[in-house]
């Protein structure tokens, strides 16, 4: 390696001395690929092919040439080696086509996409419709796609054969344009051995913006993804302790005069049958445990500090979710949750989006005509209560109309926005609601005053989604302008800012422990981000189309995300790969949700479906296992159909209760 | 170049009152309009997804139009998705349907009806996984997403099949047309009329809604009237007719018509006077079930099993009439060669040992239970002959050119062997039964005057055969020779049927000769 150093330097002198310009930035390039794992510098065939390709690149025919040339041979290769050659061909294809784009060769280059494009249809077809806008030299400047084609380079795992049978080709039949495109924007990663199998294609596919390197990189980080010190799960389980301890002293000692036992035995009063049941179901966890030892990670999960400064807890609140807690189902994938369904009548193509409060008993809808209607599920039976207090606070608020027939309606408006409402969310109290538009901002509400609040402007473009933080206080939101913001409830300034995303940020959710977010976007990556320092820390790239929607699992330690084309991704977050694929949904997944002690996920989408898969047995099975056999055919657990009702919203109350929203559409 | 042909952009810039507009700016103008249009439908998908839909408005346009800080189409503003309506003539081309309005209609129009209300309705989507009955859920079994030719199906899914009451109207001429062919089944089965109607089973195109009531029917009719022969037959043969018809998809009900049909095949008693051939029905009903198995084999791969399984329980069962026996028997033969060969003749020996004293004049006294023996037995050579000989059909002609010139010397020996083959194969139906009454000796006095006629004939044949095999013998020596290699080969495939072709001779005498070609017999013999 010196000893080729050394001729290169030579080499180099030599070539500035003869003023040779374009042959020394040659060799300085070929210098410069040092780090990929192949070596150009031995071949002086090849750098003389790249000369020759410099200096006629005027003929654009030998694109289509070359490339129908390449494609034929590709096609008639071997066929164990066949798909692994077939992934050069789409970084090819569209190279090729904007090279011939950016020289100005606009009616060949049209052609070429013609004649071509249907090879790639099935897998890159959002790609392609992008593309085919590319017009003239200035589109391709404009368009970021585009651009950040250009700028970065592909990754392409290849074996050693195969590379030696493309490179084999290309020296052969002198195709200098292909070769010339294969140097500048393909980093092969040759491996030794066997090529690999098929089913890794998914994330070689998909060509982001940034160089994968960056990707790799930042998916170096570390990630605290464990759950908070001191959390209400935790402190449930030793309460659970004391409790049956209390217990115990209470059949010694029943008539036991001290303050502590005197509370406790009116809690556990209270709950009567509950702990009964909390009994039962602590046996049967311990015998699921000890069937399933590996299945428990909840116990395993690590205990970080929060990084945010946490709202304190009124200790009503606390009794009321650790008596959630307690009462809460243990779902399995033989034990299926019940589901409620609400169904939004009348809507006339309106709503955009729906929310259901924790506890299930409000339900909130946004609308296109800038409106924002919450339905308290309790009052809707009865309604003569409802219409005095609302006609009471119609005087005391201003940016909360009622119609003069206020009295009649069945929920309560909320006006404000100026744009179609495009998110809603509920605290996790139930006393807030945020709500996003394309007005560019987001307002909070008060359900117990039935008033606007705050409205936070910061955005500059429709406000895609917004979500509180599971501990309230916080939110975050995401929008068309590629920031995703977070904001406290008491500041109308964002407190942090995460840029990175190449295209709009269009679904965004909190880690359970607060200390981070997800992004999805329109760039087809879903992006982890570090709340404290506002650092993006995870780039997970594996979506073929737009992500709609993102949840958490409850032990911080998986994420699902689903897309338009009904695909649901599961990610292991600490290690930023996908786990498995969940295929099933035949149309955009508008919603996921993770069950409360997250052994099952729900998926809602525009297939009118409600779909629950098993988690527990998809997180396991390691990737290179699960092509023996139907992954998919274990994973899916029930697909419960609804009545030509798109699901727009599933959420699991902490009972592990789902319920699911959606707007019945008649003309689907 | 671009999808925006360049005469679009001149009339655009006509209309808004540029007239002298280049050719070289409307050329350039294009491709940036296309490029211009697709970002803003980039940019209204987006606005689409964000409103939980899949089909664009013209509100989503508007949106994106917003987005880009462009002024929005006014005009356009409706609830739903935009009706286009295809131009008569343009594949491709498309267009709302915007008609003139009245205003003074619309004016003097009654107001309409106020739109509902929005509301919410809650409702069980499942309880502890179970999706409720409830007519606020979709009916189970029918997926109520448009499935977007996806190929993974929610195959997965439990089968939960709720059978809704049907209502079938059937028109008055198919009632007709049913009452009069049962009608004709029951009383005339022998009429010409009859045949007529067969035909039209077997032909006409709209007769699929009969066929559940057709095969109820022949059930019915079958299960009660196991003692009429004639109008089983006739039963048989509408069925058969069925099967016939190209426009009939009776798959579905083939699990209804197999138990009747298997009954004519294998029940113990069929019509009730000694005079009805019971027999032909049998060989009938045997052709039937193995064009049913042909047929419907590949659909229903549990079929052939499951009758083979029926019909050699009855074969197996001593208990059982002979006249059972003798239907399994035409039933599995039926079937095949490799049916024969796998079911019956591993049978065969244990079988024949308990058919021998029913064949024989002093241990059955009973004439009628003698005939009925000899029936299945003559069946069973059948049975037994054909599948050999098929399986003999299967080997490459032995290499002729050296044994040519050995049989052109025996040329009378070769000539009488085709013919004799030919005359034992012709009058198959019926006469290897006969045939074995006249070789093997002791002829029941019940022998019908054409055994006496074909035993004179196999008399003579059968020396022929044994001076042919004497003869072929000889030259077969020296074509061995010579042709020891090649006859290595295919030796081993050889040596299992002549195993069985030993076995066979050993069991059934001479007779199987019969079926045996010549040059292979001396081989094996």
């Amino acid at each position: 390696m010196e000893n080729m150093q050394a001729v290169n330097n030579f080499v180099a002198a030599y070539l500035k001395k003869k003023g040779f310009k374009e042959a020394e930035q040659l060799l300085e390039d070929l210098q410069n690929k040092d780090s990929a794992p192949i070596d150009f510098h031995n071949d002086p065939e090849l750098a003389k092919f790249i000369h020759h390709f410099s200096q006629s690149e005027d003929d654009v025919a030998r694109y289509q040439d070359g490339y129908s040339k390449l494609r034929s041979w590709t096609y008639s290769s071997l066929d164990l080696y066949k798909h692994e050659l077939l992934r050069v061909l789409y970084p090819v294809f569209i190279h090729s086509f904007m090279d011939m784009v950016a020289k100005g060769h606009l009616q060949e280059a049209r052609t070429f996409f013609n004649n071509f494009r249907e090879d790639h249809e099935l897998m890159h077809s959002r790609d392609l419709q992008k593309l085919e806008g590319v017009l003239s030299q200035s589109h391709l400047e404009e368009m970021e796609f585009a651009r950040s084609l250009r700028q970065s380079k592909v990754n392409i795992k290849i074996c050693q054969y195969s590379y030696d049978l493309l490179l084999q080709y290309l020296h052969k039949t002198q195709s200098t344009a292909m070769l010339g495109v294969i140097n500048e924007h393909i980093n092969f990663q040759v491996s030794s051995g066997q090529p690999s199998s098929i089913s890794d294609d998914a994330e070689v596919v998909t060509l982001i913006g940034s160089c994968q390197d960056t990707a790799n990189q930042i998916n170096q980080k570390e990630i605290h993804w464990g759950l908070l010190e001191d959390s209400l799960e935790e402190r449930l389980e030793k309460a659970g302790g004391l409790l049956s301890d209390s217990e115990k002293t209470e059949e010694e000692n029943k008539e036991g005069d001290g303050d502590e036992t005197k509370k406790r035995s009116v809690e556990s009063g209270k709950q009567g049958a509950s702990t009964k049941k909390l009994k039962k179901e602590k046996a049967l966890n311990a015998t699921a445990k000890s069937a399933r030892p590996e299945a428990s990670t909840t116990p395993a999960a690590p205990r970080v500090k929060a990084k945010l400064p946490l709202p304190l807890m009124s200790t009503e609140v606390e009794q009321s979710i650790l008596e959630d807690l307690r009462n809460r189902v243990q779902l399995s994938s033989v034990l299926l949750p019940s589901v409620s369904f609400y169904t939004f009548l009348n809507t006339h193509n309106g709503l955009n989006c729906s929310s259901i409060s924790h506890d299930g008993s409000l339900v909130a809808g946004g609308f296109s005509d800038s409106s924002l209607k919450v339905w308290d599920m309790a009052k809707l039976g009865q309604q003569g209560g409802s219409s005095i207090l609302q006609a009471e606070n119609d005087s005391t608020s201003s940016e909360h109309v009622v119609g003069p027939n206020g009295g009649k309606r069945s929920y309560t408006l909320f006006q404000g926005h100026s744009g179609p409402v495009h998110s809603a969310t509920f605290s996790p109290l139930g006393d807030f609601i945020l709500s996003s538009s394309a007005d560019t901002t987001i307002r909070l509400w008060s359900t117990k005053l039935n008033a606007n609040l705050v409205c936070y402007k910061g955005h500059n473009y429709p406000v895609w989604d917004v979500q509180f933080s599971p501990v309230g206080h916080y939110f975050a939101s995401a929008s068309h302008d590629r920031t995703a913001r977070i904001w406290s409830m008491d500041r109308i300034q964002p407190l942090r800012i995460m840029a990175g995303h190449l295209s709009d940020v269009d679904c965004v959710q909190w880690h359970a422990n607060c200390n981070y977010i997800a992004t999805g976007s329109s760039d087809k990556t879903v992006r982890l981000w570090d709340v404290q320092n506002g650092e993006c820390v995870r780039i997970f790239i594996g979506h073929r189309s737009m992500i709609l929607s993102l949840a958490m699992s409850p032990d911080g330690r998986y994420m699902a995300s689903g897309d338009e084309d009904g695909m649901i991704m599961m990610w292991d977050i600490s290690s930023g790969r996908c786990i498995t694929p969940l295929m099933g949904h035949s149309s955009c997944v508008w919603t996921v949700a993770f069950s409360c002690e997250g052994s099952l996920l729900a998926s809602g989408s525009a297939d009118c479906t409600v779909k629950l898969w098993d988690v527990t047995t998809s997180a396991k099975v390691p990737r290179n296992e699960e092509k023996s056999g139907n992954p998919n055919r274990l994973r899916l657990l029930k697909t419960l159909a609804t009545k030509s009702t798109p699901v727009y919203s599933v959420q699991f109350s902490r009972r592990n209760l789902l319920f699911a929203a959606g707007a019945l559409s008649k003309n689907l | 170049m671009s999808i925006v042909a360049k005469e679009t952009i001149e009339v655009i810039a006509q209309s808004i009152g540029i007239n002298n507009l280049s050719d070289d700016a409307a050329l350039s103008l294009a491709p940036d309009v296309e490029y211009r249009m697709r970002e803003i439908m980039q940019e209204a998908i987006k606005c689409m997804r964000h409103s939980r839909r899949t089909i664009l408005t013209t509100d989503d346009v508007d949106g994106a139009l917003n987005l880009r800080n462009v002024e929005p189409v006014y005009g356009f503003t409706s609830g739903g998705p935009l009706q286009f309506k295809r131009a008569i003539g343009h594949r491709g081309l498309f267009y709302i349907d915007d008609r003139d309005v009245d205003l003074k209609e619309v004016i003097e129009a009654p107001l309409p009806k106020a739109p509902l209300d929005t509301g919410v309705a809650c409702h069980w989507l499942a309880i502890e996984g179970v999706q409720p009955a409830i007519p606020e859920n979709a009916p189970v079994g029918v997926i109520a997403a448009p499935s977007n030719g996806n190929t993974y199906e929610q195959k997965d899914e439990l089968p939960v099949d709720i059978k809704l009451p049907v209502k079938h109207v059937l028109s008055r001429e198919l009632q007709l047309y049913f009452d009069k062919i049962s009608e004709l089944t029951l009383r005339k089965s022998d009429s010409a009329l009859f045949k007529e109607a067969l035909v039209s089973l077997a032909t006409d195109s709209g007769l699929h809604p009969l066929v559940p009531y057709f095969t109820f029917f022949v059930a019915d009719e079958v299960s009660r009237g196991l003692n009429d022969y004639s109008l089983l037959f006739a039963l048989m043969r509408v069925v058969w007719s069925l099967l016939q018809n190209p426009h009939i998809h009776i798959e579905p009900y083939l699990h209804q018509l197999m138990p009747s049909v298997v009954t004519c095949l294998v029940s113990k008693k069929l019509g009730n006077r000694i005079a009805d051939n019971h027999w032909e029905l049998r060989d009938f009903t045997a052709k039937l079930v193995a064009l049913i198995c042909k047929r419907f084999g590949h659909v229903y791969n549990t079929l052939q099993t499951r009758l083979t399984k029926t019909l050699l329980n009855a074969l197996l069962d001593p208990k059982r009439a002979l006249t059972q026996h003798y239907g399994a028997i035409q039933g599995l033969a039926a079937l095949g060669p490799n049916v024969v060969r796998l079911l019956i003749l591993p049978n065969l020996e244990p079988y024949l040992r308990l058919l021998e004293p029913e064949l024989l004049l002093e241990k059955q006294k009973n004439e009628m239970k003698r005939y009925e023996a000899w029936r299945v037995y003559g069946a069973l050579l059948r049975a037994a002959g054909q599948g050999i000989y098929e399986r003999l059909k299967i080997f490459p002609p032995l290499p002729s050119p050296p044994g040519h010139t050995i049989w052109k010397s025996k040329e009378k020996v070769v000539t009488a062997v085709p013919n004799k083959r030919k005359a034992s194969m012709e009058p198959l139906e019926d006469e290897p039964a006969l045939k074995k009454i006249a070789t093997d000796g002791p002829i029941g006095s019940s022998a019908s005057v054409t055994t006496l006629a074909s035993s004179g004939e196999n008399d003579a044949g059968q020396p022929s055969s044994s001076e042919k095999k004497t003869g072929n013998r000889v030259g077969k020596d020296g074509q061995k020779l010579k042709k020891s290699a090649i006859l290595n080969q295919i030796w081993k495939d050889d040596l299992n049927s002549g195993h069985t072709l030993v076995t066979l001779l050993e069991l059934l005498g001479e007779g199987i000769l019969s079926f045996i070609p010549s040059p292979e017999m001396s081989l094996f013999l």
